[in-house]
């Protein structure tokens, strides 16, 4: 239907969105492509090296799933970020990727995973990164024929942590800025990999490449590792958009607040799981 | 005088505070509210909830720019849209009306021009350009979209400190952008200045908000020609005043319109008087002769309906060095916008009779200015003057700190005691029954101010910002005067007992069926629910509800009307029981002889003789058994409160988190001692709101920046603490002792919030003095201090 309306057409998800765009007359289509009953697009799975979930799942359900607890926590400690409870209970992970709100959650943390895309049209299936996905403010490399199926989340190998911090005016507002990391070490408690994306810095979620390998040959805890340094590392140069809601500076200053506490919680958890798996 | 407070336990709630002497069965109990069986079950009817056969859909089309000439509007296509009934233009409509002036506008005052629909310049963003009805509302908006339109842009006026300036006119009809001064000079002060020990200067700003109902404004008007006839369903605070609007602008007698309330869903000053979208809408549906609805949307709601609290107050204080106040000298100017609400541009008396507050200032010299702006028209907003308490409690803990003092002992030091009054302030307010004093030691205590200063210092010591913020103030209620000086109410035992009172008022969150029903139970001697309010049509005029005026102005109408009733329920059954009037009392609606029970009659049996037994009245009693009574209330009665609370803030992120917030205050003998903790409750939310998230600032072309809930941030569930009441009650010297209550919480909570989020500042050289307190200025304000 997308391949034979094309710009006429939208899917609708969770509609929590698009509805508010259609209601406020700043877009409209004629023909709304209803994504909620088909159920081959919902649920998640344990493929081995990661998750796949499907693009209907609603925000409430990856919040609640025990597999994505255990094997994509990063995702579920974000999901509690997400608006309200009754935005969640509609929201869908596939919107939440497509509409590509420069301030949303999962797009950061699919940035911060390495997440790939499924992307399926009449013309076929592709699987993108996440780093192509994004282009910029509510803009993806989607062509209009296609519809996101499902996005695949990989494990991270033990020990390693995440953590998801970021900053809004209220509870359930869309963050001002917020940061997902997660860090991998060896058994030596070494940091070995490492990864920060930040929402609300640019239009699409930014990888802090720099701070990332900052990072990396610290220990986790009690060592060399300075948050602090990496936080500002990873906000250098940066040029973070300016609102009614908080300044250009302002975003670039707590950013760097932001992700320095979220890489001393993700490190702090990281070496917690090795603890928990020597007890096994 | 009584006083008491309790924990914010819920448990604790239905318990209530010490009854005060004048306690009744019903009134001074936390009797629960009788409106909330519908409205918690999703009952309530609003404006939106009205269907009417053949009804109709509005409209409007509002300016996108700040100022503008329109060079063409075409309304043709939008015409001819299938479903359109008419579109309707300055033209067809701004002869009707010729000035946007309330029954309370005294007549030599400044009155906006009276255009309904812009004539051919627009004014400010959202300015009601055209008005298009339609069979539904998504037509009409469809509609909107096909009127053709073009604008010559130009200069607008939109910084209101430099509109008195400015050679741009927002009203080239007026010639001037001032919309009102005055100024009250004291010759005495510069000789208390020069020999003063410290005198302290600082400009204080307060930032555009919005009343922000849940329900938006809406009407529904129905005009039915022959039967000469005017119904309208609307969301308001005054019934009467809508109705007076009504018949000037359609030309008609008042008692040819009806206004029948519904539920309102919240007000908060916003529903008093009609505006020019609300008299388009009367024109229209005149003109059509069907029912014709206008809801406003929220985004009209933010842009058009009105604003409030854009004020900058400069104050002067000199204080010795114990820290008495010696004087101080106050100017004023705030933004009346382009159409203020009300029709007139707002007037400042108020706020400086309102600033000696609740303090010896010996001496005051004041000066107030109201300008216009192409900016949505300032209306009124719970407690429109209290710039006053914003500017003055900031002033006196910066006075406290410049001294070095404690700004708990420097309020000690000049707060009034109960010991002198009555008090004559320098404005010329007579305080008799306040207890500003007694209020603040309450406030202390609950907060625990001592054991907090110990905490505040080890927290400082680990780099943590903890503040505690006081905010003292003195709120005029119930102020009668003109318009305002009386209420009317009838109450009537209906043939089966049932009792019904009427009223001009206009409840809109005020809890106003079941305090009322309280008081005339008590009164009658008959159980609370077999009383009912009823409000707006056929109801004797008022001016409604607002202005914390119900309890004092209604509630005395309805005291009075109903002790006339008792009177005659006591006649007639004593007629009945063979007893003597004197012997005969009235309980739990039943009338019988005091010492023998038995001998008794219910109020029923007593009704039914006075209606459908006229033989068996006494001699010289009237058939029926209704009263109409009006209370004329004294000028002004004086509430006071003190507020308190804790707050830390994240250094990291600017984020403030308010840990506790206690309120302890004295409106007299309270009717219901939960609903007024619900009326503070809410006010204090307001408050909160406007020292740390509600903003609606224009940018420098006069677009406004917040024209959804996304980006006008009200505080939620999740950020408004735990409140904890207090109270001191000294009741007034009204029928009941009662004192208004419902707009202090907004008037005490910003400056009290601002002052804790300073107190947490201290460390780091911070002092904030424009709100509001957003994690952004807190940041950029530590980011320069450190730069330093
Ligand atoms: C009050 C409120 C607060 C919110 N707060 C937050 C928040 O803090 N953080 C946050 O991230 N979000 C927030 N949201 C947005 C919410 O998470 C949305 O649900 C989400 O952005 C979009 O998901 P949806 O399923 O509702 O998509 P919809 O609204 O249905 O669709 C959004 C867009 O994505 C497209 N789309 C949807 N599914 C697909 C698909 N499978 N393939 C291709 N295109 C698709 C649609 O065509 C549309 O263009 C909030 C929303 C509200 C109303």
């Amino acid at each position: 239907m997308l391949a034979e309306y094309g710009d006429e057409a939208k899917p609708l998800a969770g509609g929590q969105s698009l509805v508010p765009m259609l209601a406020m007359r700043l877009a409209r289509f004629d023909h709304l492509i209803d994504l909620n009953n088909l159920g081959e697009l919902t649920g998640v799975e344990h493929t081995g090296d990661g998750l796949r979930i499907g693009a209907m799942t609603r925000q409430a359900t990856i919040g609640a799933d025990p597999l994505v607890a255990s094997h994509a926590p990063l995702l579920a400690m974000a999901t509690t970020h997400i608006g309200h409870f009754q935005i969640r209970n509609r929201g869908t992970v596939g919107g939440s990727l497509a509409h590509a709100d420069p301030a949303a959650e999962y797009p950061a943390v699919a940035a911060a995973l390495g997440a790939k895309l499924e992307v399926a049209s009449v013309r076929g299936t592709r699987l993108m990164e996440a780093a192509d996905f994004f282009e910029g403010a509510f803009a993806t490399s989607l062509d209009g024929d296609e519809l996101v199926v499902a996005a695949r989340f990989p494990t991270w190998d033990d020990p390693s942590g995440f953590a998801f911090e970021e900053v809004a005016r209220r509870e359930g507002d869309f963050a001002l800025v917020g940061a997902a990391v997660g860090v991998g070490m060896d058994t030596a408690g070494i940091i070995r990999r490492a990864s920060i994306a930040m929402l609300g810095v640019g239009g699409a979620p930014v990888r802090c490449t720099e701070a990332e390998t900052a990072l990396l040959g610290c220990m986790a805890v009690g060592g060399d590792l300075d948050e602090a340094d990496i936080g500002r590392l990873a906000l250098a140069g940066s040029e973070p958009t300016d609102d009614i809601h908080a300044s250009s500076s302002y975003r670039r200053r707590v950013g760097a607040v932001i992700v320095a506490r979220a890489v001393a919680a993700a490190a702090r958890r990281a070496v917690e799981s090795s603890r928990e798996g020597c007890d096994v | 005088m009584t006083r008491g407070y309790r924990s914010p336990d819920p448990a604790a709630v239905s318990t209530g505070v010490e009854a005060s002497e004048a306690a009744g069965r019903f009134v001074g109990q936390s009797v629960k509210r009788v409106e909330d069986r519908r409205l918690v079950a999703g009952y309530g009817q609003y404006v939106d909830d009205v269907r009417l056969p053949g009804m109709l859909h509005a409209a409007f089309l509002r300016s996108d720019l700040a100022r503008a000439r329109v060079r063409r509007l075409d309304t043709t296509a939008a015409a001819g849209l299938d479903g359109v009934v008419a579109v309707l233009t300055a033209e067809d409509l701004n002869h009707y009306v010729d000035s946007l002036r309330s029954s309370v506008n005294p007549p030599d005052l400044a009155i906006v021009p009276g255009h309904v629909l812009a004539p051919g310049d627009v004014r400010f963003v959202g300015d009601p350009v055209a008005l298009v009805v339609a069979e539904d509302r998504y037509l009409a908006e469809d509609a909107l979209e096909l009127i053709d339109i073009d604008y010559e842009p130009l200069a607008p006026v939109v910084d209101y400190e430099q509109a008195a300036g400015s050679p741009h006119l927002v009203h080239p009809e007026l010639g001037t952008n001032l919309g009102a001064s005055g100024s009250g000079p004291d010759p005495g002060l510069a000789r208390v200045f020069e020999s003063a020990h410290l005198v302290v200067t600082e400009t204080f700003h307060q930032q555009r908000q919005c009343n922000m109902p849940m329900e938006t404004r809406g009407l529904v008007a129905h005009w039915q020609r022959h039967a000469g006839r005017l119904d309208l369903w609307a969301s308001t605070q005054s019934p009467h005043e809508l109705a007076f609007t009504a018949a000037r602008v359609l030309q008609i007698g008042e008692h040819q319109v009806r206004v029948h309330m519904g539920d309102v869903g919240g007000a908060f000053g916003q529903k008093v008087y009609s505006g020019r979208d609300e008299m388009a809408v009367l024109l229209a549906a005149r003109d059509l002769g069907r029912a014709v609805k206008w809801i406003e949307d929220r985004r009209e709601n933010l842009m058009a309906s009105n604003s409030a609290r854009v004020d900058r107050l400069t104050v002067t204080m000199a204080v010795d060095a114990d820290g008495r106040i010696l004087g101080a000298e106050i100017d004023h100017l705030s933004d009346s916008g382009a159409y203020p609400l009300g029709g007139a541009p707002a007037k400042s008396a108020q706020l400086v009779s309102m600033f000696p507050g609740p303090y010896r200032i010996p001496r005051l010299g004041w000066s107030t200015a109201t300008v216009f702006t192409n900016t949505v028209g300032r209306g009124a907003y719970r407690g429109p003057w209290q710039m006053e308490t914003v500017g003055r409690e900031m002033m006196i803990d910066l006075a406290a700190q410049r001294l070095g003092m404690d700004p708990l002992d420097f309020r000690r030091r000049n707060v009034i005691e109960r010991a002198e009054l009555p008090h004559t302030t320098a404005t010329g307010r007579v305080y008799e029954q306040i207890s500003p004093a007694e209020t603040l030691e309450q406030a202390a205590e609950m907060i625990g101010y001592h054991s907090f200063r110990a905490e505040q210092a080890e927290a400082r010591a680990r780099g943590r910002l903890l503040g505690l913020g006081l905010s003292l103030f003195i709120e005029p209620t119930s102020m009668g005067r003109g318009a305002l000086g009386a209420e009317g109410a009838v109450v009537r035992v209906e043939p089966d007992g049932t009792v019904t009172v009427s009223m001009g008022t206009g409840a809109h969150g005020q809890s106003l069926e079941t305090t009322i029903a309280q008081v005339v139970a008590d009164e009658l001697g008959v159980e609370m629910e077999r009383v009912i309010l009823r409000q707006g049509d056929g109801t004797p005029y008022g001016f409604g509800t607002g202005g914390s005026r119900s309890a004092v102005i209604a509630g005395g109408a309805a005291r009075a009307a109903a002790s006339e009733v008792r009177a005659r329920i006591g006649r007639i059954a004593a007629h009945l029981l063979e007893a003597a009037p004197e012997d005969v009392i009235v309980d739990r609606g039943s009338a019988f002889v005091a010492g023998t029970p038995a001998r008794q009659v219910s109020v029923a049996e007593v009704a039914d003789a006075a209606y459908r037994r006229p033989e068996s009245l006494p001699e010289g009693v009237p058939e029926g058994l209704e009263h109409t009574a009006r209370y004329r209330a004294p000028e002004v009665t004086h509430s006071n409160a003190a507020h308190a609370c804790i707050c830390e803030i994240d250094s990291g992120t600017g984020v403030v988190r308010i840990l506790k917030y206690v309120v302890s205050e004295d409106c007299g003998n309270m009717v219901n001692p939960m609903i007024v903790e619900g009326q503070i409750a809410g006010g204090v939310v307001q408050g909160v709101g406007g020292a740390l998230y509600e903003w609606a600032p224009y940018d420098a072309d006069g677009n406004p920046r917040a024209t959804t809930l996304l980006d006008y941030v009200m505080p939620t569930a999740a950020e408004v603490p735990i409140l904890e009441h207090g109270h001191v009650v000294t009741p007034s010297d009204t029928p009941g002792g009662h004192k208004g209550v419902g707009e202090g919480g907004a008037i005490g909570a910003p400056a009290c919030v601002v002052n804790a989020v300073n107190d947490a500042l201290g460390p780091l050289g911070i002092r904030l003095s424009r709100q509001p307190l957003t994690p952004d200025t807190i940041i950029s304000a530590i980011a320069e201090a450190e730069s330093r």
